[in-house]
């Protein structure tokens, strides 16, 4: 393995400055000897009158590809030791386009314009000139065009990864596509109108099977190297080897078995794919790992913060130096290729474009922080208490360190305990003195599930609005159906709660919105919950605080349960079961609706009447107006001696339903989360669903005799 | 594609280019019967071309980067700017980084030996003419500012494509990067159709 002057960061040193001078040279002189000194000549490739610049560019580009092929075939060098230009599909092919235009305008390309002007040519000056000022133009519009800059943007990427080929089809294809070329570049150029050279067609055909030749040589140059990761392609090179090792050390900022793994799989296509991906994620530290270095105080890391300084001096990780972008190349100057240089802001958008700018400047141990401040908060400070995973003590101990060492003191104090204690068993039913109490307190979440107009004209304070039809919708066909848990999962992430959070359901007068919105909180296996008893009334009764202010809300990650798509939960049944069970002289099957709806007194269901079996149950019986025009429900004894009445058991299998759903959400949950009923499903599609199955039984009956007809 | 052009390049050497150089540069006289470029014929293309990417080579197993003239003139650009306003370009987030010295890039110094190798080569070949290369029926003016539009255009192009036909396109399509092949394929393709609409100028 050799070392480059880019690995080693030494591309502006006073020794990369020379080489660049002495290639340059060399460079000039072979464009001058091939006559590209002429823009007369230049021009001859778009009128095809010369096609000097085409031979010149392909059998250069053959010539150097066959090259770096061989030298990285036989383990001389490695990809990671070339400076590589991501592909970045919008800027390029524009750029290409825009060049193309002005080389035909011009007759002239930078390099060969240069040679011109050492050639004498005034047209070359004027062409540079230009080209200065087109440069400036770019930097004053770069403002406008960072978007179109990175469009189309996928790292590095090689022909043979986008023509998914291998390395080998590429290169003999572009040997072929080179030489077939040549001979056509020989047929279009007609008569001398400039001076050319003499190309006979032994010459041509010797230099076409040369090129095949050597493509051949290069795909197959054995690979010089010893197990265990050492290459060694010439004895000389012992020692160069372990300068690069420590080069790229430096460089990735990961451990030096990746390094090592990167070397040994140059050269075949897959390989050099993965050295690529490698390669692509290679200028990033992860929050993690750059914790646990600034812990360890590890003197070879330079974290800098490139916000502005207000936002630093508020607050910065420890051993941050706050560099602007613009200083950023001096006051770093001796740290290139020293040790490795961490950029931070906010995100990551400066500090890439920073860490590009300085790697053009031969920095190639510049990483950015993964995912910027803002990750590394989420990743390294956030307290556990805060996390929706749970974790185990020794966790939490860690947290807690990363919190002590780079927080100041008033932020790193242990937060109250985890879990905010909830005011009786959960789920349950909590009264308004207890939220009042507990308002304000990390892990509480009010939810109010009033109609909008009623939360704008006065809530409890930070209390989140949630329509509960919102938690429902159409599914396979189904309307009013509560959503699949991945939908509520969403739902609750963007309110900003947690699987930790205790979550109190306030509603107006229809404690079965409370009920429903306590369904998606069962379906997502969120326990965590109290029912606010008698709702909003209750709390305005109490005389306490209303106000207006919408709360701020950073939005979480709420887990989606994994669940089949035709179950998904635990309690809810759909048509078929409901027939099954209807039949199976088990199964209660309770019927919330109203009194009329269920015995087919109402009019507008397609099909009015009710399962046959089922016992009537209006969710109303259950619900009682209470002090101060509430409506909460029933008092736990009354529920109790009635449906002691109507199922026999405790752990007989029950069945509830409703028109849609929300009303037997009430008598679900009061049978199952208060009365402690163990087996009771909710058939959430309901007469919705039942009704427009001609073939599942209805019966349409006199309701019974003794009726309050309230709905 | 034959060998009978020695007798005019000898003729041609034999005409020493230095006592003709300041001729030329005070007054475009030989420019209309220029249709034959000066001095001693181009080297084969092939074996120049062959020897171009010998250098190319040579850059990327030394330097670790490929050949580009482009960056420098970038960044002469940055230098330039910076001397006329100071304060605008510590703004412009595209170049800010390259300084407090813009010119301190191994970009400049590989531009200043193109010039060198250039003109040594010039020199040597007798190919070093002071004019302006242009059609027979083109006038000078017309023929500068096609020119400096040109520049422009590639100057622009060429920084937004981080590199011109021989940095984005030959450098990149050596290492077989796919941009420097979407580049090469856009430059033939924007190239000759601006070819056909704006060739007269060498008619």
């Amino acid at each position: 393995m050799i070392a480059t002057l880019f690995s080693t960061g030494q591309l502006n040193a006073p020794l990369g400055l020379a080489v660049a001078l002495a290639v340059g040279f060399c460079f000039g002189l072979c464009l001058e000897k091939a006559g590209l000194g002429s823009s007369r000549r230049l021009s001859g490739l778009f009128l095809l009158t010369d096609m000097t610049l085409a031979k010149v560019l392909l059998s250069a580009l053959v010539t150097a590809a066959l090259g770096l092929v061989a030298a990285q075939r036989s383990g001389l060098i490695g990809l990671d030791a070339f400076s590589l230009i991501s592909t970045t599909l919008a800027p390029q092919a524009l750029g290409g386009a825009i060049f193309g235009l002005g080389f035909a305008l011009a007759g002239w390309c930078p390099g060969t314009a240069a040679v011109g002007l050492g050639s004498g040519r005034m047209d070359a000056l004027v062409f540079l000139a230009g080209v200065v000022l087109g440069s400036i133009v770019y930097g004053e519009a770069f403002p406008w065009l960072a978007p179109l800059a990175s469009v189309g943007g996928q790292g590095v990427t090689f022909l043979n990864q986008t023509l998914n080929a291998t390395t080998d089809q590429v290169v003999l294809g572009l040997t072929g596509a080179a030489v077939f070329a040549f001979w056509v570049c020989e047929v279009v150029e007609r008569g001398p109108a400039i001076a050319r050279p003499g190309v006979g067609r032994l010459f041509l055909a010797g230099f076409s099977a040369l090129l095949c030749l050597g493509s051949l040589v290069a795909l197959n140059l054995p690979r010089v190297s010893i197990p265990g990761g050492q290459h060694i392609s010439g004895a000389s090179n012992i020692a160069s080897n372990n300068t690069s090792g420590q080069a790229n050390g430096r460089t990735t900022g990961q451990n030096s078995e990746q390094t090592t793994g990167g070397q040994n799989a140059l050269g075949v296509s897959p390989e050099a794919r993965i050295l690529a991906d490698a390669e692509a994620g290679k200028g990033r530290l992860e929050p993690v790992e750059l914790a646990r270095r600034l812990m360890a105080r590890d003197p070879g890391l330079t974290l800098v913060d490139l916000r502005p300084k207000a936002e630093f001096d508020a607050f910065h990780l420890a051993g941050a130096s706050n560099i602007s972008m613009s200083q950023l190349p001096e006051v770093m100057a001796d740290k290139r290729g020293q040790g490795l240089i961490v950029l931070c802001a906010a995100g990551t958008t400066r500090p890439a474009q920073a860490r590009d700018a300085l790697a053009r400047l031969g920095f190639d141990n510049v990483v950015i922080l993964g995912g910027g401040l803002q990750e590394f908060f989420e990743q390294v400070l956030k307290p556990a208490s805060l996390r929706d995973e749970l974790f185990s003590a020794e966790a939490a101990a860690k947290i807690q360190t990363a919190r002590q060492f780079f927080l100041p003191a008033e932020l790193s104090r242990p937060q109250a305990p985890g879990l905010l204690t909830p005011p009786g068993p959960l789920p349950g039913l909590a009264d308004a003195t207890w939220l009042a109490q507990s308002l304000n307190k990390p892990g509480l979440k009010v939810v109010d599930l009033r109609p909008a107009a009623q939360y704008d004209s006065g809530h409890i304070p930070d209390s989140l609005s949630l329509v509960p039809d919102n938690l429902r919708g159409n599914v396979g066909g189904l309307p009013s159906q509560l959503l699949p848990g991945s939908l509520l999962a969403r739902h609750l992430g963007l309110m900003g709660i947690t699987p930790r959070d205790l979550v109190v359901l306030i509603t107006g007068r229809a404690p079965q919105d409370a009920t429903l919105a306590a369904m998606a909180l069962e379906r997502l296996g969120h326990s965590r919950y109290v029912l606010l008893k008698g709702g909003m009334a209750a709390w305005t009764a109490s005389s306490l605080s209303t106000d207006k202010a919408l709360p701020k809300v950073t939005a979480t990650r709420y887990p989606a349960p994994e669940t089949a798509d035709d179950a998904p939960d635990a309690f809810t049944v759909n048509g078929l079961e409901v027939l099954t069970a209807m039949t199976d002289g088990k199964t209660v099957i309770i019927d919330a609706s109203p009194a009329d709806a269920y015995s087919g007194d109402l009019p507008g269901d397609g099909r009015s009447g009710h399962i046959p079996g089922s016992v009537n149950r209006p969710f109303t019986e259950d619900q009682a107006a209470g002090p101060a025009d509430t409506v909460t429900v029933r008092p736990l004894d009354e529920l109790a001696k009635a449906y002691a009445a109507i199922i026999p058991g405790k752990d007989r299998p029950v069945i509830v339903l409703s028109r849609t759903g929300r009303d037997a959400s009430q008598t679900w949950w009061i049978l199952s989360r208060l009365l402690g009923y163990t087996n009771v499903k909710y058939y959430g599609a309901g007469w919705a669903e039942w009704a427009s199955h001609p073939e599942w039984p209805a019966v349409a009956s006199p309701p019974p005799a003794k009726q309050d007809k309230k709905s | 594609m034959s060998d009978t052009h020695s007798p005019d390049n000898s003729q041609a050497a034999a005409e020493s280019p230095a006592p003709d150089a300041g001729v030329h540069a005070s007054g475009p006289r030989s420019d209309r019967s220029d249709s034959q470029i000066p001095g001693a014929p181009p080297m084969n293309p092939y074996l120049a071309g062959m020897f171009l990417g010998l250098t190319l080579l040579a850059s990327y197993l030394i330097l670790g980067v490929g050949l580009t003239a482009s960056g420098g003139f970038a960044r002469m650009g940055a230098w330039l700017e910076h001397k006329l306003l100071p304060a605008r370009v510590e703004t412009l987030v595209s170049i800010a980084s390259w300084f407090p010295a813009p010119l301190s890039s191994y970009l400049v110094f590989m531009v200043l030996g193109v010039f060198a190798g250039g003109l040594l080569s010039a020199l040597t070949a007798g190919r070093m003419r002071f004019t302006v290369e242009r059609g027979p029926t083109a006038t000078c003016s017309r023929r500068l500012i096609l020119t400096l539009v040109g520049g422009l255009l590639a100057g622009f192009a060429a920084s937004l494509a981080q590199g011109d036909v021989l940095g984005q396109g030959l450098s990149g399509a050596a290492l077989l990067t796919t941009g420097g092949f979407v580049f090469l394929g856009c430059f033939l393709a924007a190239g000759y159709l601006a070819a056909w609409a704006f060739g007269r100028q060498w008619k």
